[in-house]
Order: C-alpha cells, then structure tokens, then sequence
C-alpha cells in the first residue's frame, strides 16, 4: 500500500481542496500518513497570500524533500500560479499543479505508478472538479460555490492566482450538499475566494444561500469570509433561519476610509458599520469576526488610530492581523510611503490585544445563554469539544456524547481559550 | 461539471494609432478582437514581450470597433512611456476586463448621474457617454488647464463643466471639490468619482456633508 502524506497552507478553500484530495486516495486504498511521516507521496498545497505565506511554503517544500528524497512531490496551489517557473525548476519536485489543474492531482500520481507520467496542464481543468468529502476527516466539511475574484484590491495577489471570479452552477451546488451530508456530515460550510459575488445567470449569493437553508437533511451552514460589497438586502433576514450559524467573518481590513480608498475596497467605514450594526439590531449576540491588514502604504498614526477604534466599536471577537506585505505584480507595490517592519509589528501588536479583550467581553456576554455544539472531539476524560452555532469552542462534560452530533449545553464560564458549558 | 471560462485573455492586440491629447496625455487605440466590455471597467496593459503592464479604464465606447485607452506618461513612469513610443502594427498584451465601476449607472438605471473625475480620471465617463449619449448625467472634470479637457466635443451641451486650477478657461476656476461645496445636488442623484484618492476622498466627504446617501456615492481610485 502506498504512503501518502498531506500539507495545507493557507485558506480554507485550500483546505477543502486538500479534504477533497485526501478523501480520492483514501477511498483508491493510499494510506494516509502524517506530513512527519515518510511516505511515497507528498502533497503540497501551497499558499502566496503573503511573503510569509511564501516563505512557509518554500520551508515545507525544502523539509519534505529532504526528508523524502525519494517521494512523489507534488506542489500545488496558489504559489505554483505565482511561482510556477521557479518551482518546475526545483528536480525535487515531481509535479507542479496549478489551481486550474489541482483536482487532477489523484490521476497524476496514480498515473505515475503505472508508469505513465502526465503533465498536469495536459489535464482537464476543471475548478470545481472535486471528489465529495469523506466524513472520516472532519465533522464540518466546505462546499465550494465560488473561484476567483474581480475586485482587484491593490494589495492582493488573488485575482493573479485563482482567475477571475466564476461561480458553480447551483445544481451542482446542492447535488454536492446532498452527497456530503448523506456521508454524514452536520455542518457545511459554504467557500469561495469571494462568495459575496456568487452570480450564476442571475442568481445571487443570498438566493443560492436561501435555496441552500431549504434543502432536506439535519446539517447547519455556515458561512466563511466574505466581502462587505457583496450583499443583497435580503441577506441579513436569512440569518433568522434556524439552520444558518450566527457568524460571519466580514473582512475590515482597514477602519481608515482614505487607506480603504488605496487599498480599493468597494465599501467605506460608514458602510460595514451600517451592516455590523444592522445585524446587531436583528440579532443582539451575532458574532462578527474579520481580517485587519496593519502598515498599508501611506497608513498613518491617525489611520490607524481610526482601525483600533473601528476594532473597538465593531467588538470582533477575532481579529486575524496581517501585516501588509509587497505582492509583486499589485498596485500596492508601486505606492510610496512603505511603513517601515518594526512599525507594523508594533501595530499588529496592539490590533491582537484589541482582539484578545473583544474576545473575553464576547465571551462573557455569552454566558448564561444556549448553544448548539457539534460534537467534534470526546477526550479520554469524558470531555466532549465542539463549535457552538455562534462560532464559539465549547468544552463540557457527557460520558454519553458521541462525536458529530449536535447537543444543547448551557453556557457557564470561560477555561483558558473557550467557554465551559453543562449539557441541558 | 463545470469548465474554467477564460473571459480575460492574454493575447496580441494591435496597435492602430497613439494620438497626443496634450503634453503629457495621449490616447491608445488598439484592435477590439472580441473583447466585450462594460464601461467603466478596465483592462491591464502593456507591450507584448515585456514583463510590465498597468490597468487603464477603457476610453472608447462599447460599441466602437477599436479599444482605446487614455494614459498619462508618469515621470519615471515604466509602461505610461513606453506606450507613447508605439506605433501602428505594434502588439500589446491586454487582460480583462475587470471591474464593476458604472455597473450600476447603465441603462435601464435610468437615473439622474453625476460624474465627477480628475485628469484621466474621465476615461471611464468617456466611454460611458459614448456608449450611452442620451444619458441624464452631468460631468464635473478636475484639471490643471483647459487642454486637459480632453476631446470635450463628445459630451452634451452644458453637461460637462471643467474646474482648471492653473488657468482661467475653465468653467470654475480653482479646485474642484471647491467647486462641488456650492453645488446644488439632487440627493437622488447617482454619484460616481473616478481619479485620485485625495479627490475622491474629499469629495465623499463633501457628498455627505450635503446628504447624500452612502448607498449613492461609488468609486474607482486612479494610483
């Protein structure tokens, strides 16, 4: 039996994209052997959102390899689509995939056993071409609905790596929901680079999402990042449905409207306030969480004495601090007044304090109150682990429990990174 | 199952003509091949074979058989100079369209439109009124001198107003978010600002003062 190892970095789209993957060996009878084990085959699926995530993706590349001399290694993913030349120059590496081609990984190495070997962009693409989750991996499993994106920000190198924004065909959609919670799955979690934008022939997000609440089965959806450009005004009405988790992670990324201007996001302060608090007046505990970016070119202490507040106002109880970092190939690149590293680690600082006291507020208003956890983990001590709907990690005690189900538990108090519950 | 659709593509379109609108602004007009656009949304260009491109709204109407793009030469500029050293028959690598600026202002909108632009920042109304001349909208154009009012003629009589802020033949002499304070704007109006930031910011700014809605006010910032 052949040994096959995977590594993800980056989204969760790339993550669904690896489960995916993960699930076509498994079922073709590779065994699945962790990323620090040897193996005969190595997958990569690499990140280039940033520097750093290029940098983690060289580091695993160089790891795996010498730790592997003799695998199969396959990198694919976005830096292959920013990075392509470089790496089909590295003879360590087997196969370049790019995102276009990466559902075609399970036929290239297959292919390679029999001795047959492929060149990946030979393949069909095909972007939405993934095998159904296997329901051994998670308890949650994604349902990509969307690629690519069009809003170009200057600082994002997406739109260069994923292509253009295109949109699944809603069949498929539901056809792929069906099939995954029929292999048991009770939470689905909808994906895109920018889902916010879903248009297929006219049919927008909030309508594929409120077909998507209606569909037979006992799951919840929840939704992943999204745009605060994208929403229609029926969107914030679907959230009373029972099925559809309390949560967005709705991306500020600067609370200074002229940065936002720079940076060429199609929404202003006044704007995400006005959805952050609508949905507030709606429903009182919704969770909001987003991604800041810190040391945009020409941020000033005034800008970004605006974010904090922003940060502040908005109370995320997470906020995933980026420092901003040269994309080549962005407008960004080409703006002046690049603020120095120290300063944008001093600022990325303050941002995780802000996010770390929301946090503990966020959670303190939460007790006392229900949630519905989905059973993900039962340890050894009869403590079962879990997400509660409104995106919280909920710890309590059930010697009954068992693993992906949802449970009702009551909310007491905080341990060290979630909250405490007793099940009702 | 579904298959990428390629709608940008990455091929030679050629050069027709590179026509000089004043000192430091000229026009770039290429083949269209069947590239279909939306005004408003831009394209990203540069010289077949070289590794530098730039996004330039599109200038031309939607309905024209060429595309043209209207470029500033930027001093140190890499592309913005090399685009002006063209000739007829040359290649270039265009990609796109992209964008969503003045998705909403096409007809059957049927509103009332105020554009507000600075230097080339009036690309994107350019080919919006060529596309749509009967349009109800009104252009207010920052510029530094009158010669930047480029190919005027194009735009309804008493629909486009020039603020100049280095001479006086202009509608308004002095900037022109001066020139929008005193304004009276119907608060139905859609407003779209295309040009640099600080404009566009100052503007906004300006808009709300004078109670328009956010949900009216939309940009495209030019770097």
């Amino acid at each position: 039996m052949k040994r096959i190892s995977f590594k993800t970095l980056g989204c969760r789209l790339n993550q669904y994209e690896t489960d995916t993957m993960v699930s076509e060996f498994h079922e073709a009878g590779y065994e699945i052997v962790d990323f620090k084990d040897e193996a005969d085959v190595c997958v990569i699926n690499t990140c280039t959102v940033t520097n750093q995530s290029d940098q983690k993706s060289r580091n695993m590349i160089s790891q795996l390899t010498s730790r592997n001399p003799d695998a199969v290694v396959v990198v694919a993913g976005c830096m292959v689509n920013n990075h392509k030349e470089i790496l089909e120059k590295n003879d360590r590496i087997t196969y370049v995939v790019d995102n276009e081609h990466k559902n075609n990984v399970f036929m290239l190495v297959d292919s390679h056993f029999r001795g047959e070997i492929l060149h990946p962009d030979q393949l069909p693409s095909d972007i939405f071409g993934y095998q159904t989750v296997d329901k051994s991996l998670h308890t949650r499993t994604s349902i990509k609905v969307q690629d690519g994106c069009d809003n170009f920000c200057t600082f994002c190198i997406i739109p260069s790596v994923r292509g253009r924004a295109i949109s699944r065909n809603p069949v498929e959609v539901y056809e792929n929901i069906r099939r995954v919670t029929e292999n048991g799955f009770r939470e689905i979690v909808i994906t895109g680079v920018n889902i916010g934008r879903y248009d297929y022939e006219g049919l927008k997000f909030e309508n594929l999402l409120e077909n998507i609440l209606e569909l037979p089965g006992d799951f919840r959806v929840r939704i992943s990042s999204i745009e605060p450009d994208g929403f229609g005004p029926g969107f914030a009405k679907l959230f009373a449905h029972p099925r559809l988790a309390p949560h967005l992670h709705l991306c500020l990324q600067s609370g200074s409207d002229p940065i936002l201007l720079k940076m060429r996001r199609m929404y202003n302060v006044r704007s995400f306030m006005n959805i952050v608090n609508e949905f507030r007046r709606l429903y009182p505990l919704f969770n909001f969480t987003t991604d800041l970016i810190v040391g945009f070119p020409g941020e000033t202490d005034a800008d970004f004495a605006q974010t904090m507040q922003i940060a502040k106002e908005a109370a995320f109880s997470h906020i995933h601090t980026f420092r901003y970092s040269v994309r080549k190939g962005t407008r960004a690149e080409r703006m002046e007044n690049q603020i120095p590293e120290r300063e944008k680690a001093a600022r990325s600082s303050l941002i995780r304090e802000i996010s770390e006291s929301n946090k503990v507020d966020y959670y303190n208003s939460m007790i006392g109150k229900e949630q519905t956890v989905l059973v993900e983990k039962i340890l050894k001590n009869g403590t079962v682990q879990g997400y509660g709907e409104h995106y919280l990690p909920v710890e309590f005690r059930d010697p009954t429990a068992q693993q992906n189900t949802f449970l009702k538990v009551r909310l007491d108090s905080l341990n060290g990174k979630g909250l405490l519950g007793m099940k009702l | 199952m579904s298959k990428i659709e390629i709608q940008s593509m990455i091929a030679p379109f050629t050069v027709t003509e590179v026509r000089d609108l004043c000192e430091a602004s000229y026009v770039v007009r290429f083949s269209k091949r069947d590239l279909n656009f939306r005004p408003g949304q831009h394209l990203v260009v540069g010289v077949l074979g070289m590794s530098d491109a730039r996004e330039y709204s599109v200038y031309s109407g939607r309905d024209e058989e060429y595309l043209e793009i209207l470029v500033r030469e930027v001093e140190n500029g890499v592309v913005s100079k090399k685009l002006r050293r063209l000739n007829p028959g040359n290649n270039l690598e265009v990609n796109g369209p992209y964008g969503f600026f003045l998705t909403n202002a096409q007809p059957p909108a049927n509103k009332k439109l105020l554009f507000i632009a600075s230097g080339t920042g009036i690309a994107p109304f350019h080919s919006f009124v060529k596309t749509y001349p009967d349009a109800d909208y009104t252009i207010l154009h920052g510029i530094r001198t009158i010669d930047e009012a480029y190919e005027r003629e194009v735009y309804g009589e008493g629909r486009y107003i020039t603020c100049t802020s280095r001479d006086e033949k202009g509608h308004f002499h002095g900037r022109l978010t001066e020139y929008l304070k005193n304004l009276d704007i119907d608060k139905e109006a859609m407003v779209y600002l295309c040009g640099n930031s600080d404009m566009v910011f100052e503007s906004i700014d300006i808009l709300q003062e004078k109670g328009l809605s956010n949900s009216h006010i939309f940009t495209e910032v030019y770097f």
